[in-house]
């Protein structure tokens, strides 16, 4: 439907123009002659020119001029289809995406076959997933222009993601057939033979797949993805025999393909431990230089035959000196007779090397020749590394000191002690180590990152930003440049390293960088909808959309939220007092002596905190200058929303620290649904927010997963007590599902204190954490079990314990888990001392060493308290 | 060690390898445009828990001015340091190289590599043939100067597909800027 108030020519063609400008990005142009339009007092309010004006200004960055010019354009002219599907662009750059759909829809009504609304709005449609949506309208944009490629493939497109393979096939079908001969390499066409060849295989129809790739072979340029589906598809329709040569070929073609070898043995049918190594001893002939070969077949044999390949794979290794050699094996060790076979055989190279320089005896007594001067040292790395798997810290730093002694100048050997003294917990050393290995050679950043990231495991913040500045951008801060690089390991590990250091604003501000990076990564498949279909590049494309529907399934995103979660809680449980009160802590009990020094102290803060925020204070000065010099430059970029800026002292005092956890839980709920953590963390969550429904779901969850996880038996506990504390107005729906879980996961011994003695007597002297979590029970329970509950926890034999174990029960027992226990805390600490004497937590605060005057020696352990 | 063709759902880690190993980073956006204009190019090595320690990401250039030939550029190549020695690297490039051959009928394949860097100018002259064209004064961000490097590829092209005369067509892309880094 045309305008309701049309123009009269001369100012038609300015409103044509005006549309040019737009289009061109010429802004300011627009705007002078929407006001052209405009001066003229019949079209003062003429509603298409206000919201051209609108979106115009929108190009300039002025959002919300643009949004009143819009809306009033079209409150002037509610039947132009022009005034819709412009606020449609508004909401769109604004990313308000449903918002502009409803839009796209209106000025559908009112223009029911505009080609560009229609194209804009399938665009949409495809980016939130709203795919019977999508389907209608590119049904409607292919019966507008069945000539055009992408009428076709967009129509079979939306059949495909809508799981209707059939329809999806019978479009390309007909499509190919009405293309005229193809070129003979045509790299299109070749990619929309492979596309349908995946509907049809995802159809579930593989004959029919396999017989439409043979027929078309020929045609498709990507030799690799025919080879690859032609084994595939023939195993799947059970001709073995006719794979076998594929997968030969493949593996000629890249022998280092783990699965080319699994799928070879699939289609030999080989089953047997001797069958399969021999082929691969066949392979290794062929392919001499080729890893797999070489390494495949320690995962297959066992006993003597493993001890002779492992005994040559070791040898050769270190004869070349591979510094990842023993990374290579590491997966073996998960069998034990396989360690002890490698553990064998390394100490008596290493005997015989320093004895004779063989690696044998007997090679000794066959008069060999020596071998090199520096497999010694790669077998001392290899034996610092073992040790190190095995946690026998003293004898893997043993072994690495030697080697060090041996070449002090060799990289690896620094990054190896560091890992030992991390693994040992002790993050400092550790650091030291690593800082010593980046110092060799400054110009690699993979040093130089892992430096970083020992750094921010012991809590050196500005350390870890300085190092990374060597490699980030001149002129801005290296936490800026690596949060536009979207380095997200990096921030992660800031957060982690806030939260311990109970720094929560500033954990916080990290994780929701870290998931506005995921934001922006999903914004990011916009612009394929189109361009793929113009590439041809549909497998692709259909991979891409897949990936960005479970995108957040990312371990970083895992780890970016569970840390906000666990923050969010703590927020929960003690919220930060505001600004201005804090500093009133409780100064009347305080003694006189203490007093004064909490009042240096506050002074002291008190400074530093004025000298930061005239410090912030410049540098938001300077970065709204920026912004401004920015929008001056290129007239800011209309696709880009600004976001708030974060500030981690808002961050910290959120209204409702649960609603916020919880936008960070849903996206695990339904992603990350297998993680056990997902649902013990939302079980805590919902634990705070009173909802026992949510609970009881977050509980049956995590027991399909495990239901031996300690802290499952914590959420037992809980919920046994929340059942006991029920009021009883619930409505008799709610009621029956209650007493069904009641029934299910609890069973006839409801009460908190018979679980708790259950699990207790089920683990005892078996697992310390259930243990500690049936203790914590006990006295939020009852107080005055306190001592019982303590006594359950210490008297667990240490030398039982992993680090991370006595971690835990020591900073329970720091973190008030059980009231003041300074005494316990004290005695068990002594205790843990003597068995782990690496560990940084169990050391006194003034006998660990400082790494620079900034840092901050504490707990590096120590978690939020009590989740 | 597995080396496989990459896919949609492996560029973000190979992002994540590349802000490891790498000065030269770049938005997730850029590796999609790889990864969705060029699918069969880009190749992973991944170690035995499917963690991305190598990789190339690779591209198609439009041939140069006065040169009718297509060819094949190397936009970033890093293996982590703790990886090293396996051969990856070379083995990466000789997949990527294949692939350009066969699925866009490239003719050589250009890459630039720092001055400073010595181990890299040595895997890609030593191991894979690549020759130095010229020196790029100031090509990357930090100044420094770079080699631009070749390596002919009709070696590879004869070897895969010898009755196939090497053509003119297929498709061209826009080509974007941006400075590509590498370390053997």
């Amino acid at each position: 439907m045309p305008s309701s108030n049309p123009l009269p020519s001369k100012e038609s063609t300015l409103f044509r123009k005006l549309l040019k400008c737009y289009e061109m990005k010429q802004f300011k142009n627009g705007l002078k002659l929407a006001k052209q339009i405009l001066s003229n007092p019949k079209y003062a309010e003429h509603g298409e020119t206000l919201a051209m004006k609108g979106l115009t200004l929108n190009g300039l960055g002025r959002r919300d001029e643009a949004y009143k010019y819009v809306r009033l354009g079209l409150r002037n002219d509610l039947k132009s289809h022009v005034c819709w599907h412009v606020y449609g662009l508004l909401q769109r750059s604004d990313k308000k995406y449903d918002e502009a759909i409803k839009c796209y829809r209106n000025a559908l009504k009112c223009e029911k076959d505009n080609l560009q609304i229609l194209k804009d709005l399938s665009l949409l449609q495809v980016q939130m997933r709203d795919l019977e949506g999508y389907k209608e309208t590119r049904h409607q944009l292919f019966k507008l222009r069945p000539s055009q490629h992408a009428s076709w493939i967009g129509y079979a497109m939306s059949y495909h993601l809508l799981g209707d393979f059939e329809t999806a096939n019978n479009i390309l079908e007909s499509f190919r057939q009405s293309q005229a001969l193809v070129e003979t390499h045509d790299y299109r066409h070749s990619e929309l033979l492979l596309y349908q060849n995946i509907i049809l295989e995802e159809s579930g129809n593989y004959e029919r797949a396999l017989s439409h790739l043979k027929k078309f072979e020929n045609e498709i340029v990507d030799k690799l993805a025919v080879n690859e589906k032609l084994g595939e598809l023939n195993i799947l329709v059970g001709s073995k025999q006719e794979a076998v040569p594929i997968y030969e070929s493949l593996i000629k073609r890249n022998p280092e393909n783990v699965q080319y070898y699994e799928k070879y043995f699939e289609a030999k049918e080989m089953t047997t431990e001797k069958e399969r190594l021999e082929s691969f001893k066949k392979f290794r002939e062929l392919y001499p230089y080729a890893l797999c070969p070489r390494r495949l077949p320690l995962n297959n044999a066992t006993g003597d035959e493993f001890r002779k390949l492992i005994d040559e794979y070791l040898r050769r290794g270190l004869r070349k000196g591979i510094p990842p050699l023993f990374v290579t094996i590491r997966a073996l060790y998960s069998d034990t007779d396989k360690m002890k076979i490698v553990e064998n055989l390394i100490i008596e190279y290493y005997e015989n090397l320093k004895s004779s320089g063989h690696f044998s005896k007997n090679d000794c007594d066959n008069n060999k020749p020596i071998e090199p001067a520096s497999v010694l040292l790669w077998t001392m790395l290899f034996l610092s590394q073992h040790y190190d798997y095995l946690r026998q810290t003293d004898k893997a730093l043993e072994f690495i000191n030697m080697a060090i002694d041996h070449t002090p100048t060799l990289i690896e050997l620094f990054v190896t002690k560091g890992r030992i003294y991390k693994h040992a917990g002790d993050p400092i050393e550790a650091c030291k180590c690593l800082d010593e290995a980046q110092s060799l050679d400054t110009a690699d950043r993979y040093i130089n990152s892992k430096c970083a990231k020992y750094m921010l495991r012991a809590d050196c913040l500005k350390e870890a930003g300085d190092i990374c500045s060597k490699f980030t951008r001149e002129g801005v801060s290296a936490m800026e440049n690596l949060n536009e690089m979207q380095c997200m390991w990096f921030q992660t590990e800031c957060a982690l390293a806030f939260q311990r250091m109970g720094k929560w604003g500033e954990a916080l501000k990290k994780c929701h960088e870290v998931e506005r990076h995921f934001a922006e990564i999903t914004e990011d498949q916009f612009d394929f909808h189109t361009y793929c279909m113009r590439k041809m590049t549909l497998r692709s494309y259909v991979g891409l959309l897949r990936l960005e529907d479970i995108l957040r399934q990312h371990p970083f995103y895992f780890k970016a939220a569970r840390c906000a979660i666990e923050v969010y809680i703590r927020l929960f449980d003690k919220p930060l007092k505001s600004e201005e009160i804090i500093e009133e802590i409780d100064t009347e009990n305080l003694p006189p002596s203490e007093l004064k020094k909490l009042r240096n102290k506050q002074r002291k803060a008190k400074r530093k905190a004025e000298l930061e925020s005239e410090q912030a204070a410049q540098a938001a000065i300077k970065k709204e200058q920026h912004q401004k010099s920015k929008q001056q430059n290129q007239e800011t970029d209309p696709e880009a929303p600004q976001l708030d800026e974060l500030i981690p002292e808002k961050l910290e005092r959120p209204e409702d620290p649960l609603e916020k956890a919880i936008e960070f839980l849903k996206p695990l709920q339904l992603l990350a649904n297998k993680n056990i953590e997902t649902h013990l963390l939302g079980f805590e969550v919902y634990l705070r927010k009173n909802k026992i429904l949510l609970m009881i779901q977050c509980i049956k969850r995590a027991v399909k997963i495990d239901p031996d996880h300690p802290q499952l038996f914590s959420c037992f506990i809980k919920l046994a007590k929340c059942l006991q504390a029920l009021p009883d107005d619930l409505s008799p729906n709610v009621k029956e599902v209650v007493e069904k879980a009641r029934k299910d996961l609890i069973g006839s011994k409801c009460s908190p204190i018979q679980i708790i003695n259950d699990g207790l007597q089920k683990h005892a002297n078996k697992s310390i954490e259930h243990i500690l979590e049936g203790a914590k029970g006990l006295y939020s329970l009852d107080e005055k079990k306190k001592d019982e509950a303590i006594k359950l926890i210490t008297s667990f034999d240490i030398s039982k314990l992993s680090l991370v174990e006595a971690s835990k029960v020591h900073e329970a027992l720091g973190s008030g888990a059980f009231g003041k226990s300074d005494e316990q805390l004290k005695t068990y600490k002594e205790n843990c001392r003597r068995h782990f004497k690496y560990a940084q937590i169990f050391r006194d605060q003034n006998e660990s060493n400082n790494l620079g005057n900034s840092v901050n020696v504490k707990d590096v352990v120590t978690k939020t308290a009590d989740l | 060690m597995n080396i496989r063709c990459a896919r949609p759902d492996d560029l973000m880690n190979m992002q994540h390898c590349n802000l490891l190993c790498l000065p030269e980073n770049y938005q997730m956006k850029y590796y999609f445009y790889h990864g969705l204009t060029w699918p069969q190019l880009s190749y992973v090595a991944e170690d035995d828990k499917g963690n991305i320690v190598g990789y190339v990401l690779a591209k198609m250039e439009e041939p140069e001015p006065g040169d009718e030939s297509k060819h094949g550029h190397i936009t970033s190549l890093a293996v982590k340091r703790s990886y090293r020695r396996l051969g990856l690297a070379q083995k990466l490039m000789n997949q990527a190289g294949q692939a350009m051959v066969e699925s866009f009928d490239a003719h050589y394949v250009s890459l630039h590599v720092r001055k400073s860097n010595r181990a890299a100018l040595n895997l890609y002259t030593n191991s894979l043939g690549f020759k130095i064209l010229e020196i790029e004064p100031k090509y990357y961000a930090d100044g420094e100067d770079a080699y631009s490097m070749r390596r002919d590829l009709s070696e590879i092209a004869k070897e895969i597909c010898p009755e196939r005369e090497l053509s003119q067509h297929g498709k061209i892309e826009i080509n974007r800027g941006g400075h590509e880094g590498h370390c053997c």
